[in-house]
């Protein structure tokens, strides 16, 4: 049976690398992207200084686009939780804007109440107490109509706004609050959330 | 017949290295004989390996469940507030995991990848790598964010972020897999599969969390609307050349590796490094911001299906022509005729000899075809060295 050697295996038996060493670096591999990324994310500096008066876009959707104006300085953007035309947070002291760009994906659009009801839950989704009042009437300084009320939960309180765009394809909602934000914290920069404008795509 | 059957000097050893290919002898009586059983599933190649497979396979678990953990924890307060909408997105998601799972294991040559592997594979994929994919994610994402800008890092931040943690944490999962079933990933065919069901599960957990969050971007309005859209797009658009193909390439390479039992030479060296680098670079192109409509999106997925099935019948095609060689040398041995043991490397030609056959004596015959392919697959890994 001398045959069976010939035309068999081209190579001949090689050392085995122990299998200890794939396991290893798989393993490895797993522990250095998840420990990692948040260790180097936290060790990057990530706040903006956003300055007074200069609109900042916060996102766009059918024919419209919106900007946030703030009316006092000392607000920064905390760019590692935002996202461009989605989500954005803004910190000043103790108090905390976070902004969404939602685009609603039924034909008609959702009415006001409708997009409030939608804040409402998004809102518990994200803590479990969160509670949003009936809502009222605002409007922009620029006279955009929206609905606004108050946000509560176990570790915070302040005001929730949504603002549909003009022609409804997209709204821009926010809370303004902070866990450690006093009544006259959030009193001091509550206008704020009046300083949205929408702007027609095109126009200058 | 092919030109290998006509080679009829086949080596008697297997990766089992106990089970003899039976041989004619003086002693013995013409016609067919019984094949010794092989040890299905078992039969680690050395005693080296057991605990490492031991060891893996404890840490596939712990990380599952650490994985579930987690997933629940960010996952639970948004799906029991969109109830509806989270019932339905699990309920087509199930029924993409079903589906997948059968497709995917019934496209490796020969035979169905080993259950317990592809099971754990899948589990990688939906607990695991999903898992850790959130958390590594943020982390980068932040950080382009914070370096790049937030304008840039929203045009750019998928394409830099997702090829890199997604495709190397399923990697990982497809080495562990092989690791701990090193009978079940012995070369490049297995690893295509095995790795094509750690991607499909990664996609399944990947396209609940998306449904989840369409329904938050759309601002909890639309009902049932933005899970419905998510599937449209993530299966039916881009099915075809997402994550099962992208880490079905990847796991290719680690196939490779494992052929070899992680010592390759360089040329494989290589080839596997490639491998992983195109289920990477094809990764960046779906997620890059070109090409991004409609017919651009089909166009980045048929790239990415063709590349995967160009890599699929490269190492379908290389493995069938060493089982059916050596399936054609244990012909000789049986008794069989060679073209008839050929045939058995593949399903249908196994179900077309079993219809030859009367039908009280299929169930015998069924398991000895078995036998015969088990330890024909044995030895064409070793051609494959």
């Amino acid at each position: 049976m001398a045959e069976a050697t010939e035309d068999g295996p081209r190579t001949e038996p090689r050392e085995h690398l122990s299998n200890w060493v794939p396991l290893g670096v798989a393993a490895a591999a797993v522990a250095v992207l998840v420990g990692g990324w948040p260790l180097v994310n936290a060790l990057v500096p990530g706040s903006e200084s956003v300055p007074s008066g200069e609109p900042v876009p916060v996102g766009a959707g059918g024919d419209y686009r919106a900007s946030l104006t703030f009316p006092q300085d000392g607000w920064l953007l905390d760019t590692g939780s935002s996202q461009a035309g989605q989500t954005y947070r803004f910190d000043r002291g103790p108090v905390q804007l976070t902004l969404n760009s939602v685009t609603p994906v039924t034909e008609p659009p959702p009415t006001p109440e409708e997009l409030w009801e939608g804040m409402r839950r998004i809102a518990r989704a994200g803590e479990s107490s969160a509670r949003l009042s009936d809502p009222e009437s605002i409007s922009t300084e620029e006279g955009a109509e929206g609905l606004t009320g108050t946000l509560k939960s176990d570790s915070q309180q302040g005001a929730a706004v949504v603002y549909p765009s003009p022609d409804g394809r997209f709204a821009v909602e926010m809370t303004l609050a902070g866990q450690d934000a006093t009544t006259a914290d959030l009193a001091a920069v509550a206008d704020v959330v009046r300083s949205v404008t929408f702007t027609k795509e095109g126009a200058a | 017949m092919s030109p290998e059957s006509d080679d009829p000097r086949i080596p008697a050893t297997t990766d089992r290295g106990a089970v003899p290919s039976p041989r004619p002898s003086p002693q013995d009586p013409p016609g067919p004989r019984r094949v010794p059983p092989p040890r299905r599933g078992g039969g680690l190649r050395t005693r080296e390996q057991r605990l490492p497979a031991l060891v893996s396979l404890v840490l596939i678990t712990v990380l599952c469940l650490a994985g579930l953990l987690h997933l629940v924890l960010q996952l639970a307060l948004p799906a029991r507030v969109f109830f509806p909408e989270a019932l339905l997105s699990v309920i087509l998601g199930a029924a993409t995991l079903v589906l997948g799972f059968w497709v995917l294991r019934r496209i490796r040559p020969v035979r169905e990848p080993d259950a317990d592997a592809s099971l754990v594979a899948v589990a990688w994929g939906l607990f695991v790598a999903t898992s850790a994919g959130v958390i590594a994610n943020a982390g980068l994402g932040s950080v382009w964010a914070k370096g790049l800008g937030l304008d840039l890092a929203g045009v750019w931040g998928a394409a830099l972020t997702a090829p890199l943690n997604e495709e190397l944490l399923k990697l990982a999962g497809i080495v562990l897999v092989a690791v701990a079933f090193p009978s079940a990933v012995r070369g490049p065919v297995d690893g295509f599969a095995i790795g094509s069901l750690v991607g499909l599960g990664f996609e399944v957990t990947e396209n609940f969390i998306y449904s989840i969050n369409m329904v938050l971007m759309a601002g909890g309005t639309g009902g049932l609307v933005p899970v419905v859209q998510t599937t449209v797009l993530r299966v039916g658009l881009t099915g075809l050349g997402s994550h099962w193909a992208l880490s079905a390439v990847a796991g290719t390479a680690v196939g490779l590796l494992a052929a070899v039992a992680w010592r390759p030479r360089a040329r494989r060296a290589v080839g596997a490094a490639l491998l992983v680098a195109l289920s990477m670079v094809l990764h960046w192109f779906l997620d890059a911001p070109v090409f991004s409509d409609v017919l651009g999106i089909l166009f980045k997925v048929a790239v990415i299906f063709a590349t995967t099935m160009a890599v699929y019948f490269t190492a379908r095609h290389a493995y069938r022509r060493r089982v059916r060689k050596a399936l054609a040398a244990e012909a000789e041995g049986l008794g069989v005729r060679r073209s008839a043991a050929s045939a058995l490397a593949t399903r249908h030609g196994r179900r077309r000899e079993l219809r030859r056959v009367a039908l009280p004596e299929r169930p015998a015959v069924a398991a000895r075809q078995d036998q015969m392919v088990e330890i024909a697959e044995d030895r064409a890994v070793r051609y494959a060295l």
